[in-house]
């Protein structure tokens, strides 16, 4: 019995996000008296892999094979399966992630496994094993009861406060065997945005809108995000209008993101923004107008001249470094 | 090629979700039914894929797990271009027990591809997809953003952490695909709305299968706090608040 | 005698060759389809004196208009002399009506005289037209074609009146050297005669002779020449005029085949069940000439190319693509180009072209704001926007075609009841801090009571932040006026207003049926709106829907209690600012309501001063035909900062609206111009509440 947690890499790396799921699956596993293992496919290195235990995670495996060079959603599968049957874990956890949402499916019709996904707490109970679970695109939370043996749960992401808790495992490192009967998709072409820090990733964002007035007075914004070593996004007006990359567009149409800290810059705040931020867990906003929508869901707000305001907080960052 | 897009009944997203029989069941009064938006989608980006002839797809059927008050929303993806549609006459359960239903469909009539919403906007599953997949043994690919046909075989867009992958996989695979799928959903001409009347919806009997998770309540999240304002003239005290109160910096 | 038989022979081919080009237009016009049922002839002789013979759209531009209306009433006067043409012609007579007497001297003096009033005017035409450079003759419709057709026609008629000048002076010149009888008075021949004093008697005759053979064979000419040409107006303009629509320009028609569907479809007996079997498989909307109404061909052979709809048209003054006279000279070439297709092969042929894309381009359509200015402008009354609209009917009603965020604006509309994502429930949110109640229909009806008048609010009023604010200021003077009304509150839902310009003539429908049901199931009577595309759909659109009601404008209800002394504003209250007023297209040229909101305005301040275009010339903010909901098409500039530009040329502290859409545009306006801290723009109810005692 134990609890299995699936931490992802990338090109052998882990991600924050990657701790918090093990943070996670620690605590549920101490409601269970079981124990932690957490699994990464695709080679990682030893020192990395151990970062792991300072997280929680009792054992550590790293399931490796030459041939495991794409993402392939029953490969994986199987790969899991077999582990967690080997661990004998009642409890599978991935992150509520583009990969968590390929693969908790599909192992769950393997080991028919009950379902919860994008839950954002420890379970209520574990006998019955009952979690909350959100609902209705975030109006509602539903008290999901699995039935099943064996239970798999997605984390949404930057939702659960990580503690470290090191446990000094050593990382095992296993050759896997692919099933050969699996037709395998195969990727043809790879295209991927390097370099900063990406917006998906960042724990603060600063964002800036139409009420910067002009794509000149980006400075300070820029400035008080590389202070906060934060990655910056904008509205769909100032993505339209050229002034930013499109790949800062946070939105409904653009990117949804669930940052620490949003600070929102000249957004007025119209919903179909809102719906892309709205899941971070504070929303700062600085706007002229004091009845902007903005301030509905922020949690701190500045009514002033964002030019202004904007190099006083540089400072105040700067004063803080010190 | 024929195309199954699963489609699920939800409440339109504007609506106030309210409670009912002591919080463990929604309140249904007065909810407009929609299409779930990822589903309109899907099949929005099937019927594109049909347009084009050189594509060779014959047909577009839209399956649904629900009982027969879900025939307007079945009736408004046939009034959109679906060619017919399949409804496995039971409550949607859960999502192994629907994925159980619809894989059952497709081993009975026999599909290419399979398209399905990455979620639904009511239960945010994100689970069916992939679970009718592994139900037929078939290959899946999650988190689409484009398919299309290159030299008669399916290409796949897939998006990955800061970017995205061309996916190459073989027939009969499912789909399961997100907001990008299709640029807005397509809306139902008048010939459409018209033929829609008379367009085949098969009823099928559900299989006996097992659900493995049950609801057994429901709250509300707890409300945000109303919003702090800070002295324009003192902005250092928000990232004061920010460090020590909100522990965010 | 020779000459007779010469003259009649001429004649009958002249009469053939026109009967010939008539007969194809009138099988042209057999392909058409139905417009309207011809009725209210006392209105429409009121009408063709007024505009036609009155000239009063020619005189929208006053200087080059009086021009205009001198070759207009020069060639109604000279009909007189050119039917007595034709009757000396054939029976071999000379001036054979001079028996009429001092009528007769009258109308060829007055002829004589408008000879050279008229080349006087053709010479400026032609000179703005060769050397100066005039916007509207110009533009991507405008070919050499084009500019040819309008300099031969102008020289024609410029040869005629030389011509006729020619006959006048080589008669009197020869009847006063012959010492014969002079019939008719003729001042101007009179004159040019007296200026060769030393030529003959037979010289004389010559001139009249050559002239009067040149007049007529021009005028034979010219009536063939016409129908082929953009000149075919000096036919088609008095009866186009005659044959106008006459309800208010905001009214769009209603599609009762769409009708028909809408109710097989709400009732949910045959909700499910197939169409009847005798529904024909007809087209909704229009995509090629044979479906465009008799009344659309008939305009689009009016149409003289004058380009002054293009020229006021904000899409186009803008540099979008859209050109109300291209939009109708399409209808008019492709017609031209099918036409005899379809005489051929019959009225379901396929050339595999088409009026839609191959003439009409959707951008065009699509940056239409329905504003009207094209149909209040051009001087024969033809309708552009009925074209475009049922242009956009056919693609979004049988091509399912439409700008991406107009989609979504239909699905909110059809899911939720706004054009955008709200929930019914919440569209009383506005009126949670007001100092007193607002009453709620349901409310009322529960204790058995009922109001005077419904406010309906709207979703704007409901939803927009910055409307809500003047819905409550509406309420607010409701209040102090004592007013009985109520509002309906959640019950609301879109009146389909966008749905309706953006071509979704099914949704509109629905939303209307359901709205009507609604007010019905109350017994409402009297609707008091705040947003004039409300009112005009209520006032206009919903009738033909079973849905009759009387309808107030905020603006008129405020008017009348003023005007009254009921309600009493202080002049000092916004200190005698400088307030202009932006005319919402919706309320003016589609109603033509202007009188009321000046009224208001220029109590509240001693300081009111008009945009350059104002009142029917106003220019459209940007938002109507659904522009509010979609990007702008491509363009070289945005409508909405036109107008910002022109009402900040007025030096104006406030800018008054009365429309959602316009404040938003307006708002934005300013806000682009960086001058929303010091102009501010209001509306008019707002400044009402300020100023109120």
């Amino acid at each position: 019995m134990s609890v299995l947690v699936y931490a992802e890499n990338w090109d052998g790396l882990f991600k924050k996000q990657s701790f918090e799921l093990v943070s996670y699956a620690s605590a549920v596993a101490a409601m269970m008296n079981t124990k932690v293992t957490a699994l990464s496919i695709g080679k990682v290195e030893k020192e990395e892999l151990a970062k792991l235990g300072n997280w929680g995670a009792d054992r550590i495996i790293n399931a490796v094979n030459n041939e495991l060079t794409v993402f392939d959603s029953q490969v994986y599968t199987g790969i899991i399966a077999d582990i967690a049957g080997a661990e004998g874990s009642k409890v599978i956890i991935f992150s509520n992630n583009i990969t968590g949402k390929a693969l908790a499916p599909r192992l769950s019709v393997r080991l028919k496994a009950g379902i919860a996904a994008g839950v954002s707490k420890l379970p209520m109970s574990t006998d019955p094993f009952k979690v909350y679970k959100r609902t209705y695109s975030g109006n509602a939370f539903a008290h999901m009861v699995i039935n099943s043996d064996v239970k798999i749960l997605t984390l949404a992401q930057n939702s659960f406060d990580m503690t470290e808790k090191p446990t000094g495992a050593v990382p095992e490192t296993i050759q896997v065997s692919i099933d050969g009967s699996i037709v395998r998709t195969t990727v043809t072409d790879r295209v991927r945005q390097t370099g900063k820090i990406l917006l998906t990733d960042a724990d603060i964002v600063v964002s800036g809108g139409r009420g910067m007035k002009s794509p000149d007075n980006w400075g300070p914004l820029t400035e008080l995000a590389s202070l906060l070593n934060a990655a910056t996004a904008c509205s769909r007006p100032v993505s339209d209008e050229g002034w930013r990359p499109h790949e800062e567009h946070t939105g409904q149409t653009g990117k949804m993101i669930a940052p620490n800290l949003y600070i929102a810059v000249g957004i007025s705040g119209a919903t179909q923004h809102l719906a892309g931020v709205s899941s971070s867990k504070y929303i700062v906003a600085i706007n002229n107008d004091k009845d902007a929508p903005i301030f509905e869901a922020a949690q701190y707000g500045i009514v002033g001249d964002a030019l202004k305001i904007l190099p006083k907080l540089v400072d105040a960052v700067k004063e803080l470094k010190k | 090629m024929k195309i199954l897009v699963c489609i699920s009944n939800v409440p339109d997203t504007t609506t106030k979700i309210k409670f009912a029989d002591g919080n463990t069941s929604i309140d249904t009064t007065g909810i407009q039914w929609v299409i779930n938006p990822w589903d309109e989608l899907s099949l929005t980006r099937a019927l594109e894929l049909k347009d084009d002839q050189t594509n060779g797809v014959r047909s577009v059927t839209v399956a649904h797990v629900g009982p027969a008050s879900s025939e307007p929303t079945i009736r408004k993806a046939l009034a959109i271009g679906a060619d017919d549609a399949i409804r496995i006459n039971a409550s949607a359960s859960d999502a192994y027990y629907t994925a159980f239903q619809i894989a059952e469909v497709v081993r009975k009539e026999g599909f290419d591809m399979i398209i399905c919403g990455i979620e639904s906007s009511d239960f945010n599953g994100s689970a069916v997809g992939g679970m009718v997949a592994e139900f037929l043994g078939i290959p899946s690919v999650s988190s689409v953003s484009g398919i299309k046909f290159e030299g008669g075989s399916p290409l796949l867009t897939r998006e990955i952490d800061g970017g995205r992958e061309t996916v190459r996989v073989t027939s009969p695979f499912v789909a399961i695909v997100q907001k990008g799928i299709a640029k807005e959903p397509r809306i139902a001409s008048m010939r459409g709305i018209m033929t829609a009347r008379t367009k085949p919806v098969r009823v099928f009997e559900p299989v006996a299968a097992d659900s493995l998770t049950t609801v057994a309540g429901f709250e509300k999240p707890s409300p945000r706090a109303a919003c702090r304002f800070i002295d324009p003239d003192n902005p250092a005290q928000l990232i004061d608040l920010l460090q020590n109160e909100a522990k965010v910096l | 005698m020779t000459r007779q038989l010469i003259f009649t022979a001429v004649f009958i081919i002249t009469l053939g060759v026109f009967s010939w080009t008539l007969s194809r237009l009138i099988k042209y016009f057999k392909f058409t389809r139905p417009a309207f049922p011809l009725r209210d002839f006392g209105k429409r002789f009121a009408l063709t004196l007024k505009v036609a013979f009155g000239q009063t759209k020619i005189f929208r531009r006053p200087v080059i208009g009086f021009f205009h209306a001198l070759v207009f009433w020069g060639f109604c006067i000279i009909l007189f002399g050119s039917i007595e043409m034709v009757i000396d012609g054939l029976t071999g007579s000379e001036r054979a009506l001079h028996f009429m007497g001092l009528f007769y001297n009258f109308m060829i003096a007055s002829g004589d005289v408008f000879a050279v009033l008229v080349s006087i005017s053709i010479l400026i035409f032609l000179s703005r037209r060769l050397f100066f450079h005039v916007r509207r003759f110009e533009g991507t419709e405008m070919k050499r074609k084009s500019h040819m057709d309008a300099n031969t026609a102008l020289s024609l008629i410029l040869l005629l009146m030389i011509s006729l000048i020619g006959m006048n002076a080589g008669y009197s010149g020869y009847a006063v050297r012959v010492g014969d009888e002079i019939h008719g008075v003729y001042p101007v021949g009179t004159f040019v005669a007296g200026l060769f004093p030393g030529a003959s008697a037979e010289n004389f005759r010559l001139v009249h002779d050559i002239s009067w053979w040149t007049h007529i064979l021009l005028i034979f000419i010219f009536a063939n020449y016409l129908p082929y040409s953009k000149h075919f107006h000096v036919f088609m303009s008095v009866p186009n005029v005659f044959l106008s629509r006459l309800e208010p320009l905001g009214k769009l028609t209603n599609m009762e085949n769409i009708t028909r569907e809408v109710r097989l479809m709400m009732n949910p007996e045959t909700a499910f069940s197939a169409a009847p079997a005798d529904t024909p498989p007809e087209r909704f909307g229009i995509k090629d000439a044979e479906d465009a109404t008799w009344k659309n061909y008939f305009d689009s052979l009016s149409c003289t190319e004058c380009g002054r709809c293009t020229s006021v048209c904000p899409a186009n003054i803008t540099g979008k693509k859209l050109s109300p006279r291209k939009i109708m000279m399409d209808l008019r070439a492709r017609m031209k180009e099918k036409g005899p297709l379809m005489i051929k092969y019959g009225r379901d042929f396929n050339d595999n072209r088409s009026l839609l894309r191959d003439f009409i381009t959707e951008e065009e359509l699509w940056a239409c704001t329905t504003c009207n200015a094209c149909a209040k402008e051009c001087p024969v009354n033809i309708n552009q926007p009925s074209l475009i609209v049922d242009m956009r009917r056919y693609l979004v009603l049988e091509e399912a075609s439409a700008p991406g965020e107009l989609k979504s604006v239909f699905n909110n509309i059809e899911n939720n009841g706004a054009p955008w994502q709200y929930a019914a429930e919440d569209r009383l949110n506005w009126a949670k801090d007001l100092s007193f109640k607002v009453p709620v229909m349901s409310e009322l009806a529960a204790e058995g009571k009922m109001p005077e008048y419904l406010f309906w609010v709207g979703c704007a009023g409901a939803f927009d932040d910055r409307y809500k604010k003047v819905v409550k200021a509406f309420a607010t003077i409701l209040e102090k006026l004592n007013i009985s009304y109520a509002v309906l509150g959640s019950e609301e839902t879109c009146t389909g207003d966008p749905a309706r310009r953006a071509g979704n003539e099914m949704l509109f429908q629905m939303q209307a049926l359901q709205v009507i049901e609604t007010l019905r199931a109350y017994g409402i009577n009297k609707i008091i709106t705040a947003c004039p595309h409300c009112f005009n759909i209520f006032k206009n659109e919903y009738p033909d829907l079973g849905g009759s009601f009387e309808v107030v404008n905020y603006l008129q209800l405020i008017q009348k209690y003023l005007a009254e002394g009921r309600l009493k504003l202080s002049a000092k209250a916004l200190k005698n600012a400088k307030i202009t007023f932006h005319d919402p297209c919706y309320l003016g040229r589609a109603n033509d309501i202007y009188a009321e909101p000046r009224e208001i305005v220029k109590s509240l301040t001693g300081n009111y001063v008009e945009m350059r275009r104002h009142k029917s010339f106003a220019l459209c903010c940007g938002a109507g035909g659904a522009q509010m909901f979609k990007e702008a098409e491509k363009g070289n500039k945005e409508i909405f900062i036109e107008r910002t530009e022109e009402a900040l040329s007025t030096d104006a502290q406030f800018v008054a609206t009365a429309c959602p859409f316009c404040m938003t545009m307006i708002t934005d306006g300013l806000k682009y111009k960086n001058r929303e801290d010091e102009i501010k723009n209001f509306d008019i109810a707002e400044l009402v509440v300020q100023a109120m005692e």
